[in-house]
């Protein structure tokens, strides 16, 4: 602490002073509800109590601590990406959290299970006996205009009995100071995870704080939502599955990251199918039934048979396992009906109708244009108003185009267009701008506070009686005034949302659930994620063999066997080199000069065959699979792209480019290393050792055919030597130059070596006959045969008869083995039968 | 007017299809001037389940999942149907449209043929704004939203040519607008989109159309094939009016199904797991009673 003061740019500066130095300058706008200052310009809450902590550190080790935070968030790889962009962005998490005061809580918590239990009734009645427009309490165009009606939903009772089991809203204060919701989200409502991240990252960087402000825990909630997705589903110990959007949707990561929490299978479209009636997810063991599923994916798409033809997103039929009750889903096909803005006008009146008391929290005004004084109002207004799409969410992200009648003619001309025709598609709004909190800005003269707009998400999820509340919640505040916080893009930070106890709290910071059940399997392994294994596996080793390829032309490797490369360009074993970088498409040609041949064979962006194009691969392979892979390997992976990418305006040494390539290949043994000692023996690790075998025996067959051929040179046999990493134990062994034969067996048959395709042959039969048989009748699968036949041949066979032509066969074989191996375990793959629709018009 | 109806639909496959869902919406509809006085499918290879299933539209499907290999799918609904509707009114009779309008708007019926559900766009008909001010000049004021509709169906046929090639079954409607040329769906997809931007309920009927050619004059479009044509809510009923033709509805129109566009009228909808290519062929024969006893010659095949 002393040697922190020391450092401090302020010496001397206390506490108070420094709290007082960051918010001396703080204002919010006149008129506009502020967190930390109230009207008067009093601190409010627990504000003061947040910064007289945070005051006790000195500004360089506050810079410290975000520094650690940001180093955790990249290496953890927590991203998101833009809606319709490719590009990840590192997850901008903002240190001060929003902080909210317990009894401040509690009505606010109470407000919101009443707004649950309110959309749930009104869920209830519109997909059932339809008395609210009926009875003329809400207006039958508003629901019929919503796209989210689901018409093929209507009088399906919802298995379980309930349509909302996770319901969110997101919230600021309104003009008056109260909070406001400002928009409900019962479609798929995403921020649990971010909320789960967010508290990750904050309870490293101030783990004192925690205890000391009373912060409220999030695992209980976690495992209460997990709980009560499983309410209602047939089986005692159910298979529940979080569908996700894709892993290019801009959620994919947070959608990743609640799966692998909360121990949910995480399912694309594709792995799962109908069958007799009840929903399955294909794995690597055949069909297994779901019980459950959490959809992320807007309901729209869930059946491409009875909703939206277009949709490939979805499992065809799957309403069919709702209507007879045997699948249990969240939030219920059709929910996203309530999120309608249309709504708001409506819902003090139905909440006293359906609950007898008034609504808790309020909204801000809302009129739809559909009747007539709420048209009138519009007409007669539209300076001071918001006009807006009826049918979406009040504050939408991105779909909802958002007409703000502002002064400008041209927007209002479209907005007098709008009301001309169809009046009833839009609803007008009270425009008031967002409430502020402080935000922490870095300025000349160290850090202080500002004020700047922001939303947050709370989310409530159904248990066996009731509603619970998350104590916390998803926060995102502008970077600049005038921004909307309303999705997270560039510009917009997340901060992590802390509910103060006023009694101390007992359970861990983070950590898993109270008492989950031992297993030692993560269950069965979908096809999909199998697939994606085995393909990191691949391209993994073929990265590494590109990286061996280049690395051996660079250096001189023949000392310790035969001395013809070395400098040369032309000698046989260059051309071989050079001709196989070629043919793996690694290098544009054959007849480059050797620095710019290796800085292409290992960076090339251009080349499909560089080491680069493959780490990538093998990255976006991974991307699928984050639920399932450990941060350290995505960590090791994301140094291997960094490595490999040069600028290829700078050419490079022909020392530099080998220093790269010798640290690329300690980063491919790290990855090794890391799969072999931190991934559970379950099926995927077997598919990813499979894939990384199999493209190992097939590269190795294809060094033999280059290097090891009948006229190759002891030059050759060196390299084909140092390719497989094993010129020392040969010259153990033989005390000689390379000779062929004594080459081709280490390399080929030699059981011993961990790099001859003998080693790849036992290794991979051990893994098939690992896994899992689809039929229970003893006799082996046909790539358990096929990979027993080439074992045998490599274990019966002699160095001498292996030339070209018996080495072109086991390369043949082994590429056949890798097509049965995909081919029995990944039938969604690209050659596997899809779902089409049948051609029209009938 | 009696008629037998007669769809088959075969669809051959290059590779062998190992799981098909469909559903078939073929039984011609009962009410509105028609009774179904017989109704059968046949399908070929048999299917593994077949569920009747009315949606909320009230239309009945025929869910079915085949799950044999097989190479070929045959569907042939066979039907008797009595068509007998009134006399259409005169077109300048009835409501003004504005009040057909707000009273749709202001119901209080959720039903599924409440003209609420027709009042807005749907997955084939968007609702683009070059489209309703094409409609515009036929909804001056006051004007009956019979009158005007018909006046709109007109100008469509008018302006419109009928071109097999122009469109496919997945073309937009914008670009058919655009083209000015299509077939009955386009036709009927169009006017809806007119009828909605206006805030007029309106609705896609499909069906056949009974084919009378007259010596020395041009024989109706769309003949034997499966038609669809438009329904517009009038204030107090449905109205049948056929934009490809250019006609009202009465008794040569046979109503199968009517739902807010193509997509939930579809005859035949459904999901192979497939990889190879799909051939898809059509046969449709509608034949008056009149004609029944020498159908043989009568018969006039579509393919």
């Amino acid at each position: 602490m002393r040697a922190a003061l020391a450092a401090d740019p302020e010496p001397g500066e206390g506490p108070r002073e420094r709290v007082a130095r960051w918010t001396a300058g703080y204002r919010p706008p006149p008129g506009r509800p502020d967190e930390f200052r109230g009207p008067d310009g009093a601190p409010r809450g627990a504000w003061p109590r947040l910064l007289d902590r945070l005051g006790a550190l000195t500004e360089p080790e506050i810079t410290a601590r975000f520094v650690s935070a940001e180093r955790h968030i990249r290496d953890a790889g927590i991203s998101f990406r833009v809606a319709g962009d490719r590009q990840e962005h590192l997850w901008p998490l903002g240190p001060l959290p929003l902080v909210i005061e317990a009894a401040e809580w509690r009505d606010l918590a109470a407000g919101l299970v009443q707004r649950a239990e309110l959309m749930e009734a009104i869920l209830a009645d519109l997909y059932g006996p339809g008395r609210l427009v009926a009875e003329g309490r809400l207006p039958a165009a508003i629901v019929a205009g919503a796209p989210d009606f689901l018409r093929p939903l209507h009088g399906v009772a919802p298995p379980g009995g309930h349509y909302l089991r996770l319901y969110a809203a997101d919230l600021g204060r309104g003009p008056d100071g109260r909070w406001h919701v400002l928009a409900d989200r019962t479609q798929a409502p995403s921020g649990l995870g971010w909320a789960l991240e967010n508290r990750m990252v904050l309870a490293r960087t101030f783990p004192d704080l925690f205890q000391d402000l009373q912060v409220e825990r999030l695992p209980g909630f976690f495992q209460t939502f997990r709980d009560g997705l499983a309410l209602g589903t047939e089986r005692a110990d159910p298979r529940i599955c979080l569908l996700t959007s894709g892993p290019y949707s801009s959620t994919y990561v947070e959608q990743a990251a609640l799966a692998r929490y909360l121990g949910l299978l995480l399912v694309e479209g594709d792995d799962l199918v109908m069958q007799d009636g009840r929903l399955h997810v294909r794995t690597v063991s055949g069909l297994k039934r779901a019980d459950a599923l959490w959809r992320r994916i807007d309901a729209d798409y869930l059946d491409p048979l009875e909703l939206n033809p277009a949709s490939r997103l979805g499992v065809p039929g799957v309403l069919d396992a709702l209507r007879n009750g045997s699948l249990v889903m969240a939030n219920m096909p059709g929910a996203g009906l309530v999120e309608s803005a249309a709504l708001a006008p409506y819902l003090d009146g139905l909440c006293r109708h359906l609950t007898g008391a008034p609504l808790a929290l309020s909204h801000p005004r809302t009129w739809w244009c559909g009747d007539l004084e709420g048209l009138a109002h519009a007409r007669a207004n539209l300076d001071g108003l918001t006009l807006r799409p009826a049918a979406t969410p009040q504050r939408g992200a991105g779909r909802d185009a958002i007409l703000a009648a502002s002064a400008l003619a041209a927007d209002r001309e479209r907005a007098v267009a709008a009301l001309r025709d169809r009046p009833f598609d839009y609803v007008v709004q009270e425009a008031a701008p967002l409430s502020t909190m402080p935000s922490w800005e870095r300025g000349g003269d160290g850090l202080r506070l500002v004020p700047r707009p922001f939303v947050v998400r709370v989310f409530a999820a159904r248990t066996s009686d009731g509603w619970t509340v998350m104590p916390g919640g998803f926060c995102r505040v502008s970077e600049r005034d005038g921004l909307d916080p309303i999705e997270m893009r560039l510009g917009i930070r997340s901060a992590d949302v802390w509910v103060l106890s006023d009694k101390p709290v007992e359970a861990p910071l983070i950590g898993s659930h109270a008492a989950p059940r031992v297993r030692r399997l993560g269950g069965h392994l979908p096809s999909r994620a199998a697939d994606g294994l085995f393909w990191f596996g691949r391209y993994v080793e073929r990265a590494e063999a590109v990286i061996r390829l280049t690395l051996a032309h660079l250096r001189s490797v023949g000392d310790a066997v035969g001395a013809d490369i070395s400098g040369a360009l032309d000698t046989p074993a260059a051309l071989a080199i050079r001709a196989l970088l070629e043919e793996w498409a690694s290098i544009r040609s054959a007849e480059m000069p050797t620095a710019a041949l290796a800085q292409e064979a290992l960076t090339g962006r251009d080349q499909p065959g560089s080491a680069r194009a493959h780490v990538l691969a093998a990255r976006r392979n991974a991307a699928a699979l984050r639920a399932r892979l450990s941060g350290e390997s995505w960590r090791v992976l994301a140094e291997l792209a960094e490595l490999l990418s040069l600028d290829p305006d700078r050419p490079f040494t022909e020392a530099q480019l080998a220093g790269r390539a010798e640290r690329a290949l300690s980063q491919l043994a790290a990855l090794g290393g890391l799969l072999h000692e931190n991934t559970s023996r379950a099926e995927g690790w077997h598919f990813a050792e499979l894939g990384r075998r199999v493209e190992r025996a097939i590269n190795t067959a294809g060094f033999a055919l280059a290097f090891a051929n009948d006229e190759a040179t002891p030059g050759c046999l060196g390299v084909m030597l140092a390719l497989g990493d094993s010129q020392i134990s040969y010259g153990r062994r033989y005390m000689q130059g390379a000779a062929l034969d004594p080459v081709r067996d280490m390399t080929l048959l030699d059981p011993y070596n961990p790099r001859s395709i003998a080693f790849q042959a036992e290794a991979i039969t051990r893994h098939l006959a690992d896994l899992p048989a689809l039929v229970d009748d003893g006799l082996p699968e046909p790539q358990c045969r096929l990979s027993a036949r080439i074992l045998s041949e490599l274990r019966s066979g002699e160095a001498a008869d292996f030339d070209a032509v018996r080495v072109t066969a086991l390369a043949t074989d082994l590429e056949r083995l890798a097509d049965g191996i995909a081919a029995r375990y990944f039938p969604t793959g690209p050659h596997a039968l899809r779902p089409e629709k049948l051609a029209g018009l009938a | 007017m009696i008629y037998t109806l007669r769809h088959r639909t075969t669809y051959r496959y290059g590779r062998a299809v190992r799981f098909a869902r469909c559903s078939l919406r073929l039984k011609p509809m009962d009410g509105d001037g028609q009774s179904v006085l017989a109704s059968a499918v046949t399908i070929d290879p048999s299917p593994a389940t077949a569920v009747i299933r009315r949606d909320y539209f009230g239309i009945e499907a025929l869910a079915i999942t085949l799950d044999a290999p097989h190479t070929a799918f045959s569907v042939e609904a066979l039907s008797t149907v009595r068509v007998e509707r009134p006399a259409p009114p005169p077109p300048e009779a009835g409501t003004p449209w504005e009040a057909v309008r707000d009273a749709a708007l202001a119901s209080h019926d959720l039903a599924g043929a409440a003209p609420v559900h027709f009042l807005f766009p749907s997955g084939r008909v968007p609702l683009l704004p070059e489209v309703t001010d094409y409609a515009r000049p036929s909804f001056g004021p006051g004007r009956s939203a019979y009158g005007a509709a018909y006046d709109l169906m007109s100008r469509i046929r008018a302006d419109f040519r009928f071109d097999a090639k122009a469109t496919t079954v997945h073309t937009p409607l914008a670009e058919a607008f655009a083209g000015r040329a299509g077939v009955c769906q386009d036709f009927a997809h169009l006017m809806i989109a007119a009828l909605r931007g206006l805030g007029l309920p309106a609705a896609y009927v499909s069906g056949y159309l009974r084919t009378v050619p007259p010596p020395g004059r041009p024989r109706l479009r769309g003949a034997d094939a499966s038609h669809a044509w438009v329904a517009v809510w009038c204030g107090d009923g449905w109205l049948g009016l056929d934009p490809t033709n250019g006609c009202a509805v009465r008794d040569d129109h046979i109503v199968v199904a009517r739902g807010r566009d193509y997509g939930d009228v579809a005859p035949l909808d459904g999901i192979v797991s497939a990889s190879g290519r799909q051939r898809l062929k059509v046969e449709v024969d509608v034949i008056p009673e009149t004609e029944a006893g020498d159908a043989a010659q009568g018969l006039a095949l579509v393919g």
